[in-house]
């Protein structure tokens, strides 16, 4: 019987741990997925040669052109037009002369001549090598340099055409994308359902187009939740998702994003209540009957906690608690489902609930932890630190971090000497992080307001120009000028990137120090020195404002 | 008989507020919504005019009729006729003709009103005179006080109409009750003008400079002047010899001829301007004003009026005396096909917009066939508040970067690189197109600045570019609109 509590309770830790590692990849990859790897794909699949193509190459041809793709990659885009140009003069027979004029075109892109990039680029593509796949891609770049010029009439027309002339193409997921996005802009739903649709269901997912096709389905579930079609939305998702665990995540993420937006609209409560017990069937249809089998419970957990996501969505406390009672009863008691059963009071900002749960967890010191957090979040500070030391005698694998904790909580109740105590303390017996503990001591000191400290103690730290920022700003604030322009100097002397920053520092210094001949000279050298820079912006406009100057030596151009 | 008389002349003056009161209604329809069929405003205008003409006849013809009627309706008559001719030339389509009538007729009313004011105010202070008169006459038979204290005024009236009101003094209180009812009634129709201006009833007309010209990048040519070469007979049994100098040592004797190759404007009318531009028209730089941030940035002269005769200079279109402003609310008294080609924007702090306002720029930018130029005179917050701002009014326009290779770039100069004096919002110009014309140019980084007589000490180079970049956008904006005041014009032929 005891064999099997202990095996019960590391499952139960390992799925808490798992469970909340599977969520956090799902958010990340959901990002990743959304914003990088569409356009990562896009431009692998529309700039590259492919390898059969490199190989038909003439030797004198592959040369050229590697010289041309180097400059290219390092984003050289005058030279690299130049090369491909003169890739064309020399080699205008060759099979890569098509591919030539394109990557010129998107080097005129690039250089922003878009509209030489579409008459002169990519239309002689389609019009000398119509034959050539560098033809199609061609097309799809007129599309999108149109769009990316603002023109959507030209670039619907030509994402349409693409869509006719060359359906199967993986280029054509791309244009239809895009034509995704322009129909949002114009509110056209048909539109965006039908090429979801078409994205989601009918084109085939090769390498290329997978990320494009993945997302469309992701967007088409998304909107037929909010219109409450749940079937078809993970019908959609499926294809994606094949393996229920990723699924009930990707859905729930969708269901709580849509149950949240009909619940902000007084009118469409009822359809966001409605939504989430629909969605919430659904996942009961797909809770495990036997739960013996370790996936199958961790599965289990997700599935309950993804039922009461969905009810808290539609801001129902009493479905929400009668989940989490359910889920207690069918999987018996567990750290993972208490915890979530807590934080979920937490949420509700029933501390007392969430505390008395908090204390049930049989792991002791998570238990704790959690109660202390609960009670700095509540300005309980004493008591949060009392917790917090406890532990630290405890927990022998993690006593420093405890420790931390304390010392935050000290701050955060603005008791400054007994944060620094503890510091101290840390930096005496870890001896593996005394910068980190160094660092928080110097902070310390300085939020409260022991300034000549602080610059002692941030002298010590090594994480320059940080440290250095750090001192200047202190002897500022003793009015010790030119110490903090001596300091200035130095990080702007030693450190490009912080140069501009540390100038505009000395200016502002020097106005401090009733300076204001200095100051402005200061301004300006900043507008002179690094008039692309933001900080030259900020120069420019205080320089305007406050000294009524106008001859600020700034000015630049962008190519 | 004399029941009878006083019967019709009953219900001839019903008939005369009846059509008083129809006319008021044609005109307030016209001033506020414009909603009536033309052909029924034409009845009601013609209608009342030749109403009031007659009776005005009819009665100088009567024997027992009054002066100060036969005058009303003489009055009432000059503004029917004045209203009617007015609506016809706008009508017709003769804008210029019906603003000069306004203008005209403006000036006959405040005489005509003039006049009846001065007679009202005899009247008033008429009647003030014999009222004291008649006072002072059952005062004196009583107390038997001598003629002389009979005449002397009471200094204690406030009535304005009052000859005698205190602060009027006692020398030449005529003058003096003439000079402040004057001023009164000047002030008081000045007042009323411009509420009427404000309710959409004036408008100004925005005319461009009329000409044509090509709307190419100016490009400069270079002629060789032909150099006529001596011919030498010689003999060549001459005793003297010639010696041909080698190829080398000839100097050729070249004369380059540079000048523009075109006229810069649009259509095909001679001098520089714009097909659908008004002889006495001129390119004028109108700046919004809106609340909130500081509108005014470097406002008139030696700082955006140096752009504008910069814009003169390089193009030769004539160009207005000064910079000027004009709220949102103004915007909507501008004509479709008469309004301003192009408005510029700046500041550094917030834009604030109410929602009218929204709509009269979209209105003005859609319909009236508009441009916005802004430009972010010193903030990141400005850009934001820009962005917004355009997303309000044109919600379903995103911003574009605007290529170098662009029109607005290319014509008249060609601008290689964008010019900025500080990177306030980035370093690309924005743009929103709808239909594929720009309806909002964006320059992130304070190009006014480098307008200014100082030059915000930036290069000559940025500077000069800074002013290529105006004279396109001024000159991108007027020959945009020129092109739909043609298209207009043959669409409705």
């Amino acid at each position: 019987m005891a064999v099997i509590t202990r095996h019960d309770k590391r499952i139960s830790e390992r799925s808490m741990a798992d469970s909340c590692k599977t969520r956090l990849t799902v958010i990340v990859m959901i990002v990743f997925l959304h914003l990088v790897t569409a356009s990562i794909l896009q431009a692998s699949v529309l700039d590259e040669m492919s390898i059969e193509r490199w190989k038909d190459l003439r030797e004198a041809e592959r040369y050229q052109m590697q010289i041309a793709e180097k400059y290219y990659r390092e984003q050289n885009w005058k030279i690299a037009a130049a090369e491909y140009e003169k890739f064309l003069t020399l080699h205008e027979k060759s099979t890569g002369a098509s591919f030539a004029q394109m990557k010129w075109s998107i080097c005129q892109v690039r250089l922003k001549k878009l509209n030489t990039a579409i008459k002169d680029g990519f239309q002689s593509v389609i019009d000398y090598w119509p034959q050539s796949p560098d033809a199609i891609t061609s097309a799809y770049h007129i599309g999108l340099t149109h769009k990316e010029m603002g023109e959507i009439k030209p670039a619907k027309k030509a994402y349409q055409q693409m869509l006719q002339k060359y359906p199967q193409a993986a280029v054509t997921a791309f244009a239809a994308v895009d034509l995704i996005d322009i129909a949002t802009l114009e509110n056209d739903i048909q539109t965006q359902t039908t090429l979801w649709k078409k994205l989601t269901h009918e084109t085939p997912r090769t390498s290329d187009t997978r990320g494009v096709c993945e997302n469309a389905s992701r967007q088409y579930a998304g909107f037929l939740l909010q219109h409450n079609g749940v079937s078809e939305a993970v019908k959609s998702l499926n294809t994606t998702y094949p393996e229920p665990s990723l699924l009930v995540d990707q859905f729930v993420t969708l269901s709580v994003a849509a149950i949240n937006l009909l619940m902000a609209d007084q009118k469409t409560v009822l359809e966001g209540e409605k939504l989430s017990d629909a969605a919430a069937s659904h996942i009961r249809t797909l809770l495990p009957s036997d739960v013996s089998v370790p996936e199958q419970k961790i599965f289990a957990h997700k599935c309950w906690f993804a039922i009461a996501d969905l009810y808290a969505a539609s801001k129902r406390p009493e479905k929400t608690e009668e989940t989490f009672k359910l889920a207690l009863e069918k999987l018996g008691r567990n750290d993972e489902i208490l915890s979530r059963y807590a934080q979920w009071h937490k949420s509700q900002t029933q501390f007392e609930l969430a505390r008395q749960i908090y204390a049930t967890l049989e792991n002791k010191i998570e238990g704790q932890a959690q109660i202390a957090y609960s009670l700095r979040e509540q300005l309980k500070y004493p008591e949060a630190v009392a917790i917090f030391q406890q532990l630290a005698i405890a927990d022998v694998e993690r006593p420093f971090h405890w420790l931390s904790e304390a010392a935050t909580t000290h701050r955060h109740a603005h008791a400054w000497m007994p944060a620094i105590a503890i510091y101290q303390e840390l930096l005496a017996k870890d001896v593996d992080h005394t910068d980190n503990w160094l660092w928080n001591i110097g902070i310390t000191q300085r939020d409260g307001g022991m300034l000549k400290e602080a610059i002692g103690t941030f002298r010590q730290c090594n994480n320059f120009p940080n440290n250095y920022n750090e001192m200047a700003g202190c002897h500022r604030a003793l009015k010790e000028h030119n110490e903090a322009i001596l300091l200035y100097n130095q990080v702007a002397g030693t450190d490009e990137n912080w140069a501009p920053w540390a100038l505009i520092q000395i200016a502002y210094t020097r106005e401090e120090a009733a300076q204001p001949e200095l100051a402005i000279k200061s301004f300006q050298q900043v507008c002179k020195r690094f008039p692309k820079n933001q900080y030259a912006s900020q120069a420019h406009a205080h320089l305007q404002t406050k000294y009524k100057i106008t001859v600020t030596l700034g000015g630049a151009k962008d190519e | 008989m004399q029941q009878d008389l006083t019967g019709s002349r009953k219900k001839h003056d019903r008939f005369t507020a009846v059509v008083g009161l129809v006319w008021s209604l044609a005109i307030a329809d016209w001033f506020l919504t414009q909603k009536s069929p033309a052909w029924i405003t034409a009845i009601i205008f013609v209608g009342g005019a030749a109403y009031f003409c007659h009776l005005a006849r009819k009665t100088s013809k009567h024997k027992d009729y009054t002066l100060t009627k036969l005058n009303l309706l003489r009055s009432f008559a000059y503004v029917t006729i004045w209203t009617l001719v007015v609506w016809s030339a706008d009508v017709i389509g003769f804008r210029e003709a019906s603003v000069q009538f306004a203008r005209c007729g403006t000036g006959g009313c405040f005489c005509i009103g003039l006049a009846w004011f001065v007679w009202g105010m005899e009247h008033a202070s008429q009647r003030f005179e014999s009222q004291r008169l008649a006072r002072v006459k059952s005062s004196t038979l009583d107390r038997h006080q001598s003629s002389v204290e009979i005449i002397k005024p009471t200094w204690q009236s406030w009535h304005p109409l009052n000859i005698h009101a205190w602060y009027y003094g006692r020398r030449s209180p005529r003058l003096r009750q003439s000079l402040a009812g004057l001023m009164s009634y000047s002030f008081i129709f000045m007042l009323l003008l411009l509420v009427c201006s404000q309710i959409n009833g004036c408008q100004e007309l925005y005319e461009m400079p009329a000409g044509g010209g090509v709307q190419q990048t100016i490009a400069q040519t270079v002629k060789l002047q032909k150099v006529i070469k001596k011919k030498f007979v010689i003999n060549p049994f001459s005793a003297i010899l010639f010696r041909v100098p080698p190829i080398d040592e000839i100097k050729l004797q070249l004369t380059e001829i540079t000048k523009h190759a075109y006229t810069i404007g649009y259509g095909a009318g001679e001098g520089a301007g714009f097909a659908g531009g008004k002889k006495q028209g001129k390119v004028r730089f109108i700046r919004l004003e809106y609340t909130g941030g500081d509108w005014d940035q470097d406002f008139g002269v030696g700082s955006d009026l140096n752009m504008l005769a910069e814009y003169n200079v390089r193009t030769s279109h004539v160009v207005a005396a000064q910079t000027e402003s004009r709220t949102i609310e103004q915007l909507r008294s501008f004509p479709v096909g008469a309004s301003p080609p192009m408005v510029f924007m700046t500041g550094q702090g917030s834009i604030s917009i109410s929602s009218a306002q929204t709509k009269i720029l979209r209105e003005y930018l859609l319909d009236k066939h508009g441009m916005l130029f802004i430009d972010n005179g010193g903030s990141p917050h400005f850009h934001n508040q820009v962005i917004a701002m355009m997303k309000n009014i044109l919600p379903q326009v995103r911003p574009a970067a605007i290529p170098l290779d662009d029109v607005i770039h290319r014509i008249p100069y060609q601008i290689p690189f964008l010019p900025y004096v500080a990177p306030h919002g980035g370093k690309e110009a924005l743009g929103w197109r709808v239909d594929g014309k720009l309806v909002c140019y964006y320059h992130p980084g304070d190009i006014a600045d480098a307008w200014a007589d100082d030059h915000a000490g930036v290069s000559p180079e940025i500077w000069e570019a800074c002013y290529q970049l105006g004279t396109n956008v001024i000159f991108y904006a007027h020959s945009e609109y020129s092109k739909w005041l043609s298209s207009r014009g043959t669409t409705k032929e």
